[in-house]
């Protein structure tokens, strides 16, 4: 087994209009067994910006602390927010210095710029390689099974509640059909003014 | 070839030269040589099976060939006063995709036999079909049913004959017969034991918690059912190959009865609520 | 192989040099999903067969009609497609011969997994999906693990693109996660059966590189089959 699933878990991002959302399931386990069904793997790291992090539980708050003290040096020393795509940069530069001992996580990114508010999401790859698409990004253990949800169900320019619906239904779905990940989700969709938290039921097996 | 002849392998299909093959017919029946004797399954073209199977696995990141035999789960059964109780899950996992939710793992070999299955499901479900040929041919020629015993030494039979060879099965066979209720485990290493109470599979370790608990010979029939509900939805909730739909069955003197088929997400949140209202 | 290996020949062994040892099988890709309704069966395939990364061809089939009732799908190593499906053709030919009547597709489905097993110490490496209408005129679906586990389904996806296509098919056929009253739910029609299948393979070309070219969709009714084909994309 690779050591990117021994924790199992999954995280989506999707870009609708004037908005971004991003999910998260619950699962920490440690290979078959369960361990905790609260561990969401998204980190509010700036008002509008959200990190997901998937892999090897370790590393994910590892890295998850180690980039938010970058990120707070940067907003000390430049006394501004820092937007998404900066944030991005950093991370993969981050990543990439560890290229031979690399950390076992692969990042999600989304947000919206502070100054004028375009959406913006990002995976990379666990030594850095960025990837900007303008539809949606996912990663973890359920990864194929959430490229053929989201494929299906995202149109361009979607409102926060369709894109709510349409980044709950993916995810659901898709862990419904991996054994790693799944318990519980939190959906957080991002827009200019609010940040809407919400908790999904779903299968507890 | 002396060693061929000597193992008799010389007569299996791929070492019969078939460019000059007259017999069509019987060729064609080595293809499908267990059609006519189910214990006669094709020879694989090299030796020890389970180690070259699983090189041809080890490069599967690099060729993509992966050969992920579905496998099923958390299953148990335990004896009581009011006979057998059989509970398992129905998940069905090929490494860690689930492939289906709503797997049978109890095969009804007949009305006073049941089997559940646990490894690999082709394996558990091939020999139990054989196995259910082997009783009925029993009843006709004694005159009478089978006995769980008998039953489980053929399974088990089965299981050292194709020892060494790969088979993955942990079985249990429960049924009803004049001594009583039997309860037996059988599995593909050859081992069979009779017992009170099992458990198989990647959850059994948390089946069994449950089930030590509140485990009394004297339970009453539907506290019994539902110490097994409650046993395998422990199981589903911190084993993630088990899921999807919890099966109970009992067996009686009267042959076996279906008590429930219950979906895990909604026994999930009926428990949660009745704790809740603790 | 052990029996092919370098090992046993150890004159002839570079220092350094990498041997990959002999395989018996090969992925040759594809996705199949089929889908079963009331009084119908959806079956259909892409029609890209490949090698790694070279295509071999944009056209050839993957549903193999077994009788006026019953379309076998099947992907994976194509030669292990090729001796199944013809060992299938014939054993139900000579069923044929003996009973004077054409096998129901709860036989083949049956038929097929006894088959498959017969090679449980050497697998077939086929990902197999069998879809028809069953001795009651209702549409089935059989899907199968490479070793001849049977199920019987409501639709199912299998192939190279199998994790992608099968949570679609779950949402939108057996509408799991919607949580819908009685009567909001969409009726299983064959058009929307055709829809769906032909959209997820649509998907599926998106992101798996196997799966692609056209779609082959077959719609299985009592009075018998009919065919399309859908273009997909073809890089």
């Amino acid at each position: 087994m690779s050591i990117l699933a021994y924790n199992g878990g999954c995280v989506v991002a999707m870009r609708g209009k004037d908005c971004v959302a991003i999910a998260t399931d619950h699962r920490f386990g440690i290979q078959a067994q369960t361990i905790s069904t609260d561990f969401k793997k998204v980190f509010n790291i700036a008002p509008r910006m959200f990190l997901g992090l998937t892999g090897l539980q370790t590393d994910i708050l590892t890295v998850r602390d180690r980039v938010m003290f970058r990120k707070n040096l940067y907003e000390t020393r430049e006394n501004r927010e820092m937007a998404p795509k900066p944030f991005s940069a950093m991370l993969s530069s981050f990543l990439y210095e560890h290229r031979f001992g690399p950390y076992f996580i692969e990042p999600v990114i989304a947000g919206l710029d502070p100054k004028t508010f375009e959406p913006f999401i990002c995976n990379m790859d666990l030594i850095g390689c960025p990837n900007v698409p303008d539809d949606f990004v996912v990663a973890g253990t359920c990864a194929e099974q959430l490229y053929g949800m989201c494929e299906t169900l995202w149109r361009p320019n979607l409102e926060p509640d369709d894109l709510f619906e349409v980044i709950s239904q993916s995810m659901l779905n898709a862990f419904d059909r991996d054994a790693m990940s799944g318990w519980g989700a939190t959906v957080y969709v991002i827009e200019k003014d609010k940040i809407t938290e919400r908790t999904l039921k779903t299968r507890m097996d | 070839m002396a060693l061929a002849e000597i193992c008799k392998i010389s007569n299996a299909s791929y070492m019969r030269p078939t460019a000059w093959a007259t017999d069509d017919v019987n060729e064609l029946k080595s293809y499908a040589s267990n059609f006519e004797n189910p214990y006669t399954l094709a020879a694989p073209p090299f030796a020890n099976p389970v180690e070259n199977l699983n090189k041809i696995q080890a490069n599967a990141d690099k060729t993509g060939i992966k050969i992920e035999f579905d496998h099923g789960t958390t299953t148990l059964g335990f004896k009581f006063k009011g006979g057998v109780i059989l509970a398992v899950d129905s998940r069905a996992t090929g490494g860690q995709y689930i492939g289906s939710q709503s797997m049978k793992k109890i095969v009804e070999i007949n009305d006073f036999l049941l089997g559940t299955l646990a490894g690999g499901a082709a394996d558990c479900v091939y020999w139990d079909r054989v196995l259910s040929k082997e009783c009925r041919l029993h009843e006709l020629r004694n005159k009478e049913r089978i006995s769980v015993a008998a039953a489980s030494k053929i399974m088990a039979n089965i299981a050292h004959e194709y020892k060494g060879m790969g088979l993955s099965m942990g079985m249990m066979l429960a049924g009803y017969d004049k001594r009583g209720p039997g309860l037996y485990y059988v599995d593909s290493e050859g081992s069979r034991t009779a017992g009170n109470l099992f458990s198989v599979g990647s959850g059994s370790i948390f089946a069994y918690g449950v089930l030590d608990s509140g485990y009394d010979y004297n339970l009453e029939d539907e506290a019994a059912q539902e110490l097994g509900r409650r046993a395998i939805y422990h199981a589903t909730h911190r084993d993630a190959y088990s899921g999807g739909i919890i099966r109970v069955y009992h067996m009686t003197k009267n042959g076996f009865k279906v008590i429930s088929n219950e979906d895990c997400e909604m026994l999930h949140y009926k428990y949660q609520a009745e704790k809740a209202a603790q | 192989m052990s029996f092919l290996s370098i090992d046993h020949f150890s004159d002839y062994k570079v220092h350094g040099a990498q041997r990959p040892d002999f395989s018996p099988y090969e992925s040759n890709g594809g996705s199949i999903v089929a889908i079963a309704g009331d009084d119908f069966a959806v079956i259909a395939a892409d029609t890209r067969l490949s090698s790694g990364y070279s295509i071999h061809s944009r056209t050839q089939t993957k549903l193999f009609q077994l009788s006026p009732l019953t379309v076998l799908g099947s992907t994976g190593c194509w030669c292990d497609t090729l001796s199944l499906t013809s060992l299938m053709r014939v054993r139900m030919q000579m069923y044929e011969h003996t009973h004077l009547r054409t096998m129901t597709t709860d036989a083949v489905a049956q038929m097929l997994s006894i088959t498959m097993y017969n090679r449980r110490f050497f697998p077939y490496y086929v990902s197999n999906i069998l879809a028809g209408i069953d001795k009651n005129g209702k549409g089935v679906v059989f899907s199968y693990d490479p070793i001849g586990h049977c199920e019987n389904a409501k639709c199912r996806a299998g192939g190279t693109a199998g994790p992608l296509l099968q949570p679609v098919l779950d949402n939108q056929i057996q509408l799991k996660n919607m949580n819908l009253d009685e009567k909001d739910k969409p009726i299983l029609t064959k058009e929307r059966a055709v829809s769906v299948a032909s959209d997820t393979f649509i998907s599926a070309a998106e992101r798996d590189i196997y799966t692609g070219d056209f779609v082959e969709i077959k719609i299985i009714t009592k009075d018998g089959i009919e065919s399309m084909t859908i273009n997909l994309r073809k890089d």
